[in-house]
């Protein structure tokens, strides 16, 4: 490997790239873990604080996981354990509210509402893979990458989140 | 297995359109289309990009300093200082150590295990350091007194004959065609050209020119010059003037003629040279006569009969 392929991440414009694209789907990841948005964000700078130290230390390819592995590290110090708190898009639901009956608007809002909840009651690896697919748009290889686990145990993770979210709409028919 | 992550199959897309069908027709689908559709939607605080990396770049970088070890003078010294001492200890540790006492001296040192050596004036020791716990052997020039510790094999080599003891006290005197070996403690074998000898404590060999000796039962329990004072044994006056002259440091001139080969025993104390010279005149009918502070020529005192 060539010095310049290592100083890679140490340069400016390359660290800010590697930034920008992963700094949000770490900060959320830690997010949907323990539900804390500042402690999510101190421990994302404080990742990249690590990497941006020790960037010569650390090739361009093994960042991520170094990032992820770093905060992973962090979060098992963290205590405080919150709900997840959920916003739906605005522009979403002013889009679909045009033309619905008041009525299936009422139901419509009560199902969100019902969902947030049922979200902040699954168990945390499976409200992870879930909202790292749902909300960040992420390929389940993606996920299985970040999470150090198998595809096989995403697409458990996520498939047993779905049957507990449903478990949720018994009455809804 | 993979029947049981169809949902998972579902949400990303990968069902097949056989499957897509089969899961539709189910009564579930609605509300998992719902979830779906409605989990879409979900939003995340936004995060705060620009100020947090703004903040990651400012964080001071660790310092990484490569010191050239080339470059720096000061690595050059150290290293250097640290050859330096190595090739002296390499140097002291097999280099043959030397101990002198000289003319009018007297010198106590320790060797490695402890062992007490006292060197007699005028002598002189060699020795090597390395490995001295497992080669115990000195080369002895002159008379010396060893206390030796208990251990392997020592070896006391003269010019003359060779003292082999195993942890003892004793006093070996070499000098001009004299060898002397007197055991204070435990035994003492003695080599002395073809012969070889074990003595114990209070006991004693000498050999002047290849001659055997008799030696009388010793009492005293360190050899006598320790505490300043010179024993002959059946010695002819020019070793007793050489003792004097190694003792005192000076020089004595006498006759060759002088003595008539008559052997003196006795003791003569060593503190005061003008004392001693006395005791050997009487002995000898000699007169001293002071040249100077270091030469003393010795006369025959005239036959007054």
């Amino acid at each position: 490997m060539s010095k310049e392929e290592l100083l890679g991440i140490c340069r400016e414009s390359i660290f800010s790239g590697f930034f920008k694209s992963h700094a949000k789907g770490l900060r959320n990841y830690l997010y949907y873990k323990f539900g804390n948005e500042n402690q999510a964000e101190d421990i994302t700078q404080e990742a990249f604080i690590k990497l941006w130290q020790n960037c010569a230390d650390v090739p361009i390819e093994k960042a991520k996981s170094y990032i992820y592995t770093i905060a992973n590290n962090a979060s098992l110090n963290v205590i405080a354990h919150q709900k997840v708190v959920l916003n739906y898009a605005k522009s979403a639901a002013k889009k679909e509210s045009t033309n619905e009956s008041p009525e299936f608007l009422l139901e419509e809002d009560e199902f969100k509402t019902k969902l947030l909840s049922a979200i902040q009651n699954l168990n945390e690896t499976q409200r992870v893979a879930f909202l790292m697919h749902r909300i960040d748009g992420k390929k389940y290889a993606e996920i299985a990458a970040e999470l150090e686990i198998s595809v096989k145990a995403v697409e458990k993770r996520i498939h047993l989140a779905l049957v507990e979210l449903r478990k949720e709409f018994d009455h809804f028919k | 297995m993979e029947e049981n992550y169809k949902l998972a199959k579902w949400l990303s897309g990968e069902m097949s359109q056989e499957e897509l069908k089969a899961f539709q027709s189910e009564p579930d689908f609605a509300i998992y289309e719902k979830i779906k559709n409605h989990s879409a939607q979900l939003e995340v605080p936004t995060l705060e990009e620009q100020a947090m990396l703004s903040k990651i770049v400012n964080t001071p970088k660790k310092e990484v300093k490569t010191v050239s070890l080339t470059k720096s003078w000061l690595f050059k010294v150290a290293a250097i200082l640290v050859i330096g001492l190595g090739l002296f200890y390499t140097y002291t540790t097999f280099q043959t150590s030397t101990e002198l006492a000289g003319d009018g001296t007297q010198k106590a040192f320790l060797l490695p295990d402890n062992s007490e050596v006292v060197l007699n004036s005028g002598s002189e020791i060699e020795y090597k350091k390395m490995n001295w716990d497992n080669n115990r052997t000195l080369e002895l020039h002159g008379e010396a007194y060893f206390k030796v510790a208990k251990g392997k094999k020592f070896e006391v080599n003269t010019p003359l004959g060779k003292v082999t003891v195993l942890g003892t006290q004793f006093n070996v005197k070499q000098r001009g065609g004299r060898f002397e070996v007197t055991c204070y403690e435990g035994r003492v074998k003695v080599n002395y050209s073809n012969t070889e000898q074990i003595i114990t404590k209070g006991m004693g060999v000498a050999f002047e020119n290849g001659k055997p000796l008799e030696t009388p039962q010793i009492l005293a329990q360190s050899p006598e010059w320790l505490t300043n004072e010179m024993v002959f044994n059946k010695a002819d006056l020019t070793s007793i003037l050489g003792e004097f002259e190694r003792h005192f440091n000076v020089t004595l001139e006498a006759d060759k003629v002088i003595g008539n080969g008559q052997l003196f025993t006795g003791t003569i104390p060593g503190e005061n040279i003008d004392v001693a010279l006395q005791v050997l005149s009487t002995s000898y009918h000699l007169k001293p006569v002071k040249v100077n502070k270091n030469k003393i020529i010795l006369t025959m005192i005239n036959d007054q009969k």
